[in-house]
């Protein structure tokens, strides 16, 4: 479905992104770890056509995206939550998840009212119906997130890039939010590239895994290999513990 | 043929480095403060008409008259611009910037009111009042002098940020302001610095030009483009793009006039400065850091 | 064919398969029409007074600038320090078309348009080649540049004189039935950019055109066509206001650069964006008239109202509460409907 070719990305001469590959199967989980710096993001934003790749190729379902504009690369079936929550501000939840609606794929003859209605169905979906009046701005973290996901939600992705949905999350909220994904996917059944810290929560949801550290890939494969193979160990915790094991 | 380049060549010179006076202080305060002194027009009519209130109506002689306008003009952008408008109007920019333009406004219809311009301001600062030659271009005194003030006075303002240590604290300020704040810069005291550092070059080039520019209550806003002009395409904020940027655009000024008729050097200037923003979208020094 | 339907609360027009829906409910509609009713019923109390006519038709005018400058600055997410480019451009074009080709107020307003929109299209990469902070700028600089331009022409524009005895719209017998009558005709215009403004902002264009003003990125990655957006936000308002160029021209029968196109001219226009309040489509309407009768009131001091004025303009902004202006006093807020934020300095 999605194909990353030898993409690379530079900012000034620091590589961000070298030379990585991988690609993602329809209807699958792909984790993407790293420690920090590792250029998860920027890969996600050379996805969705925020940045252009210096290098390489990214395919999505056939078509070339590298350097489509982002609401192209959105209109095919892309869709992406941030890191740190970006809703629109001064805008209340329900218009927010309207704003996708209307956009995220050619609707010819949705009124405003028709596209707050398929919002509120959004916004019930994630359990934020009781906000969906609140200025983006006046909500918690955890609903903002969920505001996140009901965004994305709401464009019908086929592939979805999730960002570190976990941070800043305690334990209870973090199964709450895992649950909305999972049922999510089962509803709505898209494919999902997710980058995540929070380990225990990534080894148990993804099928694969691919690991960045430095812009390149160190690693990729199923999570019971990753978190044996010392390369990934020495990555995150450094060579005594590598050498250790 | 050759006489053209010779001229273009040498009102090169000129026009940039008088230029160079006035977008030096501009560029200092986007650099600095990051705000954009929609209202630095009011520095050439406050020097210009200041001087001259002095020296006819309370009869003080040509430098009393000037050294008082100066501490007029530093009083006055620290007390109206900073304290009145920047400190407190600094998370709302639209009001910020009318006001700065308002401000500029009133002092220009206040200056045309008071003396305008069938009143004959002028201001005697011809240093040497004679021309000279060189191959077949003539020039006056005065033009060379204010280009080589100007050249002066960035030469000693690039030294100072560079050697100095206030100037290093202000380019750090310029650069990255959380980090300068955390490493103990003073930068309330800087931000002052900076607003009497911008407005000693304007006067100096008022003075200097004031004799073959002419002196018209209106004059502030022609500058004021100019300086804004030059700071699109040098760069927001940036000492080097601003040196670079006055030189260009007094070559386009110097080239349009000569080899071409001098009526659309504004509108050659204003389609280079966008064709430039095309290829570079914040300039030729894009950056908004001081140097 | 067309089916025109009426349900409880709203009016259906169907055309082919695409649907139109007009939600009306009345009691949103009673304070606009006391509002409407009050500025059609000015005239009646100020017949006798043709300064004061003169005065609320400008009035009109500087709200009818102001309404499409709120929806460019939301749309395309940059502050236009110089929407008075366009007034002259429409202006000079009308002008010059009648003076010059002979036709009447019908053609040139086609002209007008014309002219407006293609240099609008022109300017519009603008948007989105400029930072926020550089366009700007270079809006500041275009109107004064234009300017420039008209003195550089001098035989075709007339300098400083300006262009004078354009055919009027109408003429009536008396003198006095004109001045209503271009007083009724600004107010129609000036209602009918609010409408339109209001309706695009109300619409799935206007909730994109929020998002856009709020986050560019964020809403281009939900799939809003930014650029297409952003070109149709600069050249549409920038049309309209060259449309009330056009008016001027037929209506006060002179125009010249001088009185529109510096930096006067532009802060009348932001003060009225600024104290009219955040909500810059109505709010516009109560600031134009404020500032139009200080204009007008401070002109009886004589030369020194050109001092006056910008000191009253900047006590004003001193004063009124911030953010919310004018229009704030009167507004009940409702925390559903959306107030864009003017962000000068962005990417």
């Amino acid at each position: 479905m999605l194909r990353v070719n030898l993409v690379s990305k530079h900012f000034g001469g620091l590589y961000a992104v070298n030379q990585v590959s991988f690609s993602v199967n329809e209807g699958e989980v792909i984790g993407l770890i790293g420690p920090n710096g590792a250029g998860k993001t920027t890969l996600l934003n050379l996805i969705c056509g925020v940045y252009k790749a210096d290098g390489g190729s990214i395919e999505f379902l056939g078509t070339d995206i590298t350097g489509l504009p982002s609401n192209r690369v959105c209109r095919l079936g892309i869709s992406r939550t941030y890191q740190i929550p970006q809703p629109f501000s001064a805008m209340t939840a329900l218009t927010g998840v309207a704003v996708s609606v209307i956009n995220g794929k050619r609707r010819p003859n949705m009124s405003l009212s028709d596209a707050a209605l398929e919002a509120s169905y959004y916004l019930e979906f994630v359990g934020l119906f009781a906000k969906r009046d609140t200025l983006a701005r006046d909500l918690t973290l955890y609903e903002l997130r969920m505001l996140e996901l009901a965004r994305a939600l709401a464009t019908t992705p086929k592939l979805l890039l999730i960002d570190e949905v976990m941070a800043g999350l305690n334990p209870a909220e973090a199964s709450r939010a895992l649950e909305m994904i999972w049922s999510a996917q089962e509803q709505f059944g898209f494919t999902i590239l997710w980058i995540e810290h929070v380990m225990k929560i990534i080894m148990s949801a993804a099928q694969r895994i691919v690991v960045l550290q430095y812009g390149r890939k160190i690693a990729e494969g199923p999570p019971g290999e990753i978190s044996s193979d010392p390369k990934i160990i020495e990555a995150y915790l450094g060579s005594r513990y590598a050498q250790g094991r | 043929m050759i006489e053209t380049l010779h001229s273009i060549l040498i009102y090169t010179f000129i026009w940039g480095s008088i230029y160079l006076l006035i977008s030096l202080g501009f560029s200092l305060i986007c650099g600095v403060l990051r705000i954009f002194h929609l209202g630095y027009g009011a520095t050439f009519v406050l020097a210009a008409y200041a001087v001259w209130t002095f020296m006819e109506e309370v009869n003080l002689g040509l430098i009393p008259s000037i050294l008082l306008m100066l501490l007029v003009q530093i009083a006055f952008s620290l007390a109206v611009f900073y304290r009145g408008v920047f400190q407190r109007y600094l998370d709302q920019e639209e009001i910020l910037l009318t006001l700065s333009i308002l401000i500029f406004v009133a002092l220009t219809h206040l200056a045309n009111f008071l003396f305008p311009v069938t009143a004959g301001v002028s201001i005697p600062t011809t240093i040497i009042d004679d021309t000279l030659v060189i191959g077949k271009v003539r020039i006056a005194y005065q033009m060379i002098l204010a280009a080589l003030a100007g050249i002066l006075v960035t030469a000693l303002y690039v030294l100072w940020f560079l050697k100095t240590r206030t100037g290093l604290v202000i380019r750090a300020i310029s650069q990255n302001l959380p980090a300068a704040l955390l490493m103990g810069a003073g930068v309330n005291r800087m931000y002052h610095l900076a607003m009497i550092l911008s407005v000693i070059p304007p006067t100096i080039c008022m003075m200097m030009i004031a004799p073959f520019w002419g002196v018209d209550p209106f004059m502030g806003s022609p500058l004021l483009m100019t300086a804004m002009l030059i700071a699109i395409l040098g760069g927001l904020g940036n000492l080097k793009g601003s040196i670079v940027a006055s030189y260009l655009i007094g070559f386009i000024h110097a080239s349009v006039s000569f080899l071409y008729v001098s009526r659309f050097m504004g509108l050659a200037a204003l389609v280079f400065t966008l064709g430039v923003m095309i290829y570079r979208r914040g300039g030729i020094f894009a950056g908004e850091t001081l140097w | 064919m067309v089916t025109l339907e009426f349900r409880r609360d709203r009016v259906l027009l169907r055309w082919k398969d695409q649907k139109y829906e007009w939600v009306i409910e009345p009691r949103y509609w009673r304070n606009p029409a006391i509002g409407v009713g009050l500025l059609a019923s000015l005239p009646l109390f100020v017949s006798a007074y043709p300064n004061i006519l003169t005065m609320i038709t400008t009035a009109n005018l500087y709200a009818a600038i102001t309404i499409p400058l709120g929806l460019q600055i939301t749309g395309t997410a940059r502050v236009n320090f110089g929407p008075q480019l366009y007034l002259g451009i429409g202006g000079y074009t009308a002008a010059l078309m009648n003076l010059h080709l002979g036709t009447g107020p019908a053609v040139t307003l086609l002209g007008t348009i014309l002219v407006c929109g293609g240099i609008a299209l022109l300017l519009s990469p603008t948007t989105w080649i400029a930072k926020g902070l550089y366009f700007s700028l270079i809006s500041l600089i275009l109107p004064l540049t234009f300017l420039d331009i008209t003195f550089i022409y001098g035989d075709i524009f007339r300098g400083e004189v300006g262009l004078v005895g354009m055919s009027p719209l109408f003429s009536l017998p008396k003198v006095n039935w004109n001045y209503i009558a271009y007083f009724y005709l600004s107010l129609g215009l000036m209602l009918f950019y609010l409408l339109v403004c209001d309706k695009i902002g109300r619409s799935r264009f206007g909730v994109s055109m929020a998002a856009i003003n709020e986050n560019e990125d964020v809403a281009r990655m939900m799939g809003v066509p930014v650029d297409q957006y952003k070109v149709f936000f600069y050249v549409f308002p920038s049309i309209l206001t060259g449309i009330v160029g056009w008016f001027i021209v037929h209506t006060f029968r002179t125009f010249a650069g001088v009185t529109y196109l510096p930096l006067d001219f532009m802060t009348k226009i932001l003060i009225i964006v600024i104290v009219g309040g955040r909500a810059f489509l109505y709010g516009a309407i109560p600031g134009a008239y404020l500032i139009s009768a200080v204009e007008d009131s401070l002109r009886m001091f004589g030369p020194i109202n050109y001092v006056l004025f910008p000191l009253t303009l900047i006590a004003l902004i001193v004063i009124l509460p911030r953010g919310e202006g004018l229009w704030g006093l009167y507004h009940k807020r409702h925390h559903r409907d959306y107030y864009p934020v003017l962000h000068v300095r962005r990417d």
